[in-house]
């Protein structure tokens, strides 16, 4: 059966498919943590954006806004490093194109920045969730009461039980010349006629605090993932299930002929061989891995969570 | 072979990382040259990331 469904691949094949095994973006080694004993958190007095994270929320926010959403509300999920009193936001989630939002609400599509918070922590495992920036239509920049009868009970949850809270808002004046972003106060970016203000609500607090924000060189760590975002918020309960019961997951995003994509290996027994799923919008490809062979498979199945099992069974047949 | 009873600041760092084990399943340190004891480590696990992200309110 097995010889039935795969394909041994032709040199044509071969060349074609190996387009898939050029990384995009090649993985960052993963960082070592760094020990430490446990610590007391004090109140967040500044919350740190690298440059990236900062490029990634006023550059996907304009791009929102000529949208045909643009209208509605949306938003990042922050995941970064919690220091005693100072957050580091290191990589931005967004809300997913299956976002439920409108003109006064937006609730972010968890499945999606689920997995994509799997997928960071392989390259950080430090990364912890800091908070969350969402955008309003008009020009209160503040969040609003509705926001705090949910931060409020939310924040217990998180380290330090504090969140840092981002709102955006595109009612700033342009200055003229050059476009460059300015601080007009110290919890205050804009950049254009774009707003974004930072606040920080810890458990117990009554209202939100402003929180002075700061600037440092350094990675969106996620930003490599938002070319491939329909791709992670179609699989997404596919692939955490299958993170869930299969060490030894790793992802990637390729390059490859019809755009990026979304690379899963799975590592098989054998050294050296590999089981890699190609993800590309909703389409599945799967290829086998033996040192210098490489072979196209087809499971014949819709879910790649079954897919990848009916294929290990067949390997596992074949020992 | 070098026996020495450990300072205080050491003894609380043991067993507070002996606790951190035992209750929350934080890894015990070890210096990869000596095999010293060497802190130990409050990585945040895949699910309390998760878990905060999907239970992240609507916002207004």
């Amino acid at each position: 059966m097995f010889q039935a469904l795969v394909n041994t691949a032709s040199r044509l094949l071969n060349d074609l498919s190996r387009s898939w095994f050029r990384e995009r973006f090649p993985a960052p080694e993963p960082a070592e943590a760094a020990p430490f004993l446990p610590r007391k958190y004090q109140r967040l007095e500044r919350v740190v954006l690298t440059d990236e994270v900062s490029r990634t929320l006023f550059e996907e926010y304009a791009v929102h806004r000529k949208g045909a959403r643009g209208d509605e509300e949306t938003g990042w999920v922050l995941l970064g490093v919690r220091d005693v009193s100072e957050a580091v936001v290191l990589a931005t989630l967004p809300a997913g194109a299956e976002r439920s939002a409108g003109v006064a609400h937006v609730r972010f599509n968890c499945s999606g920045q689920a997995l994509a918070s799997r997928i960071v922590r392989q390259w950080d495992r430090r990364l912890i969730m800091l908070g969350v920036l969402h955008t309003h239509p008009g020009s209160l920049r503040h969040p609003s009461d509705g926001d705090y009868h949910g931060d409020s009970q939310w924040v217990g949850q998180l380290r330090g039980k504090e969140g840092v809270f981002g709102i955006g808002t595109a009612d700033g004046t342009p200055a003229g010349g050059t476009l460059i972003a300015r601080q007009p106060q110290p919890h205050m970016q804009a950049l254009g006629e774009l707003c974004l203000s930072w606040y920080s609500l810890r458990e117990g607090d009554r209202n939100y605090r402003p929180v002075p924000v700061g600037l440092t060189l350094g990675p969106d760590l996620a930003r490599s993932l938002h070319p491939v975002w329909v791709t992670i918020e179609h699989y997404a309960d596919q692939l955490d299930r299958l993170c869930r019961q299969q060490a030894g997951v790793a992802f990637r995003v390729l390059s490859g002929p019809n755009g990026p994509a979304l690379g899963v290996d799975v590592k098989l027994v054998a050294p050296g061989e590999v089981l890699r799923l190609v993800l590309c919008g909703d389409r599945a490809e799967y290829f086998l891995w033996r040192g210098d062979e490489l072979l196209a498979v087809d499971p014949g199945e819709e879910r790649v969570d079954r897919g990848v099992y009916l294929l290990l069974a067949e390997l596992a047949g074949e020992s | 072979m070098d026996f020495r009873p450990l300072n205080d600041t050491e003894r609380r760092q043991l067993i507070s990382a002996l606790r951190g084990n035992a209750e929350s399943d934080r890894a015990i340190l070890m210096d990869r040259r000596d095999t010293t004891f060497a802190g130990t480590t409050e990585e945040v696990t895949d699910e309390e990331v998760i878990s905060a992200i999907k239970s992240v309110p609507c916002h207004y």
